[in-house]
């Protein structure tokens, strides 16, 4: 008799407490994961979905709703308690170029990452949002994905990861009206591909470098800033860590740059290459079947005779 | 001149030397393609890479056999030099593997034969134009894939080496030689050498040669008859 009121004590105090820390989120989700639309703005189009079992396995997952979403500028939601911190909002007005719906919450990463935030401000990525008030640098979620959905940097699922950054980074650094933009090279993605280290990358060798090995991620600077690891008062420095002894002439080997005429001669060299390799195989196969050919005359119709 | 059935046509050294020099071949043709074309959409990267124990077991094979590949063409060569130095081997017309005028006109022939516009072969020596063609492509290919593939293994050793004019290219050039000229060289053996060594009426599935070092004295008859007339004059070939 006493064991199931002992089990029903137990259960209730589980749930009791589960609810307590959750109690918000708890809230939220029951709307929102239940809500598959989206949602047309004037400022944009808002996902209101949100699938509760990957959020829950997000690094988010623990954490509070209004932790990040600390206010609704126009709304059907009670505002949450309390004032939204005045950091926060200068902050939040600092990015507000890019975050067009709630720089609030972009803005609240800053609350636990400020060390990560700062640098990316510092970031040409940043500042291209700070500084030039553009709306397609990149910011945090822009690699990361949603912050619903973040998983660690080393899972699988990450955009982040080592399997994925170099797609990611792809997502804007292969488009061509980018390139144009911000006056930068145009098939670097490609180029990389077809590069040693993007090669090795593809067969999946763990030491092959991608984008972020050579030119950082966070603090990311222009190729040809001083900071930058990759400009050339830097470079020798970052090409040494995988290559032991690199000097000046070594580091010039990678550039992403297409074979142009500019370079003529890796490019001249290349179509000659192709012109030779056609020539000895049209050589190769002519001579190959014209042999067979009269090999199987002589056998058929001459009989085999042999030539005088 | 009956009881001779056979004419040893390489001694065990050249034998040994071809072992090597096709083992290592077909290694870093292995090896190597995979690299070539990573596309893993041809879904043919993944198995073929895991098969050659991954991309960094890869590597290693490649590098070990290209390097076993520069040595044994080194050998090649010093053995060559010593037996044209100490008399073993002497330059005559109708043996040597230097291709001379004749190759050109025996091309041109053996076309015309090809076409049915003539009824005679060309006569050949010890070795035609088309073991000639098959002997120096292997000199080109060491030339440029050997040093430029070193080149691409040592890259750190290789820039102390590389002249500071040529910098801007010469990176983009030893990539672009390497991995071309290692396309024609697939493409060169797998048509030309099966063709002729392994295809042919004759021969297939492939000459034995390459084991025993002999031909038969039929063969060597009919297949290098200008040696065989050097070896044992011409009166059985004038005899027909």
């Amino acid at each position: 008799m006493r064991k199931p009121f002992l089990l029903t004590v137990v259960v209730c105090s589980i749930i009791l407490f589960t609810s307590l820390s959750y109690a918000e989120t708890f809230v939220c989700l029951s709307c929102h994961s239940a809500i598959k639309g989206k949602l047309k703005t004037d400022k944009g189009i808002v996902d209101l979905h949100i699938d509760e079992e990957r959020f829950s396995r997000s690094v988010h997952g623990g954490i509070e709703c209004t932790i990040c979403h600390k206010s609704f500028r126009e709304n059907p939601h009670e505002q949450p308690k309390g004032d939204v911190p005045r950091k926060t909002i200068e902050m939040a007005n600092l990015i507000s170029s890019k975050a067009t719906i709630d720089p609030v919450a972009m803005a609240a990463c800053n609350d636990c990452h400020s060390e990560i935030f700062s640098s990316l401000l510092n970031s040409i990525h940043g500042k291209n949002i700070i500084d030039k008030k553009q709306k397609d640098g990149a910011f945090c979620i822009d690699c990361h994905g949603s912050p619903h959905y973040i998983t660690n940097a080393s899972s699988k699922e990450s955009p982040v990861n080592k399997w994925r950054v170099v797609n990611t980074c792809g997502n804007c650094h292969e488009k061509e009206e980018i390139s144009k933009k911000y006056n930068l090279g145009t098939h670097i993605i490609e180029k990389y591909n077809e590069s040693f280290h993007g090669k090795k990358h593809i067969l999946g060798h763990p030491g092959a470098p991608t984008c972020v090995d050579c030119h950082g991620y966070h603090d990311i600077k222009k190729w040809d800033d001083p900071m930058s690891p990759v400009s050339w008062e830097r470079r020798v420095e970052t090409c040494g860590k995988c290559h032991k002894g690199a000097n000046k002439k070594f580091v010039t080997a990678i550039t992403h740059k297409p074979i142009g005429r500019d370079n003529p001669i890796p490019y001249y060299a290349e179509k000659g290459l192709i012109v030779l390799t056609l020539s000895v195989f049209a050589f190769v196969v002519g001579h190959v079947l014209l042999e067979a050919f009269s090999e199987i005359r002589d056998r058929v119709f001459r009989k085999g005779k042999e030539d005088e | 001149m009956s009881e001779i059935k056979e004419y040893l046509r390489f001694n065990i050294v050249f034998r040994i030397q071809h072992v090597i020099l096709f083992v290592t071949f077909l290694l870093l043709a292995f090896t190597g393609w995979s690299l070539k074309y990573p596309e893993p959409v041809l879904e043919h990267a993944g198995w073929w890479i895991r098969m050659w124990g991954g991309p960094k077991t890869a590597g290693l094979i490649h590098r070990i056999a290209g390097v076993t590949m520069l040595l044994d063409f080194l050998w090649h060569v010093l053995y060559l030099a010593y037996l044209l130095l100490t008399g073993r081997m002497k330059i005559r017309a109708n043996t040597t593997i230097i291709p001379l005028p004749k190759d050109v006109l025996d091309l041109i022939q053996n076309m015309l034969y090809f076409f049915g516009l003539s009824r005679t072969k060309p006569k050949f020596g010890r070795f035609s134009y088309i073991h000639k063609f098959d002997y120096w492509a292997v000199f080109w290919g060491m030339g440029i894939i050997g040093l430029s593939g070193l080149a691409l293994a040592f890259p750190t050793k290789a820039a102390y080496v590389f002249p500071e004019w040529s910098v801007n290219w010469i990176w983009e050039l030893v990539a672009i030689l390497h991995s071309d000229e290692a396309l024609l060289a697939i493409v060169f053996i797998l048509f030309w050498h099966f063709y002729n060594e392994h295809l042919k009426w004759d021969k297939f599935p492939m000459s034995m040669t390459w084991i025993t070092g002999k031909i038969s004295m039929e063969q060597l008859k009919h297949e290098h008859p200008l040696e065989y007339e050097l070896e044992f004059g011409k009166a059985e070939g004038e005899k027909k």
